[in-house]
Formats: structure tokens, C-alpha cells, sequence
């Protein structure tokens, strides 16, 4: 029984990857199937190469954050300030956005290094930022 | 004393980009002794910090207009030392909140060049009532 199952396994291998070999080449995503399991699809391209922070902001934080923005900018209500809003597109110049880390730090007693400033280009960069440092105090 | 720790290094700045970096951190420097000033002063009751924040950023802005980096040098080394001055309580309550709280509407005569951003009907509404 498993010889057998080892067998079936073995011409199983054998074969798929030639095709999946030559579907790569067509395909960005390719599933591997081997004994009937599939595989999540695997992305040959990886997404830009930002090093992703493996703690989300929390909801309240992006919250918090959105608020400030909002009134430091005047944000006409009709706008939406979501994690993905870049501070320019919201109308802010350079100096805001300085004025709204340091009105950041205010509020969460926390104390922002000046590189880490300069990285700062949306809602969500500024959100997960206060995390790492909140959580390191 | 407090002066001493406001001594900003490099007095010449060789870029334009290096004047920004040295505005940003007088900005900084300045935001991070907003709580001492508003306790060395009693504000407490006449401001909230966000707005003594956003007066800094106000007089920045007006010079925003500036490019010569020897020039930005110049208004920074001002800066600072008006900083020092206020946070060595070498000025006193009224001061700051004539200067920053208040504002200088009405009390200073307006220069075209400076003003240039406040609009016309703003003018006339400080000025007077009937326009």
C-alpha cells in the first residue's frame, strides 16, 4: 500500500514539474501540486522591498494619528484620512509634516529619533512607528 | 545653563538642503521646550501646546520664501536666540503672550513682503470695521 502510494508519489513528481516548469515561464504565479495537495500560489515577483514592521498598528493608534492629522491639516471633513493617506496628498509641506510627528510625540510621550522622522510618509508609516517605540518603553 | 545646550554646531550651512535639515531641527528643538516654556510662564490657562506649535511653524513660514543658505543661517542663529531667551526666563508672561499668543495684528504695521499670504479681506478686517 505505501510502495504503491510511494510509486504513484514518485511519477507524480516526475511529471508535474516539467509542465509546471514550462507554465512558470507564462505565469507569474505557479501552484505546485504534488499528491493532490495544492500549495498557496507562490509570487515569483515579490512586492517592493519594504521591510514590513510585524506589528500592525492597532485600529485606536491609526485612529489617534488620523485625528491629529486631521486637525493639524484642516482637513475638510468630505476627505477620508485612512492608514494609506500620504501627508502630501493631504495638503501638507514639509514643516506639517514635522509639526504633526512632533504633535505625535506629545501625545504619546514618546520621543521620535530623526531618521526615523524622515521615513515617516503616510498615516500608517507614523502608526506603526509610535507602536515599536510605545512598546519599547 | 540653558544657553548653553542651544549652541547650534555648524554656522554655515553649504546647501540649500543642509538649511532645511538645521530649520527642521530648530523646529524640533524648539517643539520639545514648548512644556518648559508653558511652565516657566504659567500658560497654562492661555494656550494649548498644538498652538504654540503651530505660531513656531507660522514664523518659519513666513520666511519660507527664502533661498540664500547664509541668509536661512542668519535667521536660525535669530531664532535661537530668541529661544534662549525665552526658556532662560529672560523675558517675562506678557511677552510671550503678546508675541506668540496674540499675535501682532493691528500692532506692528504690516510689510508687503512679509504679509504677502494674508489675504485682503483679513487686512481690512483688522484695521478697521468698516470696509
Amino acid at each position: 500500500m505505501a510502495s504503491v502510494a510511494g510509486s504513484f508519489m514518485a511519477s507524480l513528481s516526475s511529471h508535474k514539474p516539467n509542465q509546471t516548469l514550462t507554465r512558470a515561464s507564462n505565469l507569474n504565479a505557479v501552484s505546485l501540486a504534488i499528491s493532490g495537495k495544492s500549495f498557496p500560489s507562490l509570487k515569483l515577483s515579490s512586492a517592493p522591498s519594504r521591510f514590513r514592521v510585524s506589528c500592525a498598528a492597532t485600529p485606536e493608534t491609526v485612529d489617534k494619528v488620523c485625528h491629529i492629522v486631521r486637525k493639524q491639516l484642516a482637513v475638510p471633513e468630505g476627505t477620508a484620512v485612512t492608514g494609506e493617506s500620504k501627508f502630501a496628498t493631504l495638503g501638507a509641506d514639509s514643516l506639517d509634516t514635522v509639526e504633526i510627528v512632533m504633535g505625535l510625540e506629545e501625545e504619546f510621550g514618546i520621543s521620535v529619533e530623526e531618521e526615523s522622522a524622515q521615513t515617516i510618509a503616510t498615516v500608517q508609516d507614523a502608526a506603526d512607528l509610535i507602536e515599536k517605540l510605545v512598546s519599547k518603553k | 545653563m540653558a544657553f548653553a545646550m542651544r549652541v547650534k554646531v555648524p554656522p554655515n550651512s553649504a546647501t540649500l538642503q543642509e538649511a532645511r535639515h538645521q530649520t527642521f531641527d530648530f523646529f524640533r528643538t524648539a517643539c520639545r521646550s514648548i512644556p518648559s516654556i508653558m511652565d516657566i510662564y504659567n500658560l497654562y490657562d492661555v494656550v494649548t501646546p498644538a498652538q504654540l506649535r503651530s505660531t513656531i511653524a507660522a514664523e518659519i513660514r513666513k520666511n519660507a520664501h527664502i533661498t540664500n543658505p547664509k541668509v536661512i543661517d542668519m535667521l536660525l542663529f535669530k531664532g535661537m536666540e530668541e529661544l534662549s531667551n525665552i526658556t532662560e526666563h529672560a523675558k517675562q508672561r506678557h511677552h510671550i503672550i503678546g508675541q506668540y499668543v496674540v499675535g501682532n495684528h493691528g500692532l506692528v504695521q504690516d510689510v508687503a513682503t512679509k504679509d504677502e499670504n494674508i489675504s485682503n479681506f483679513l487686512k481690512n478686517f483688522y484695521k478697521t470695521n468698516y470696509f
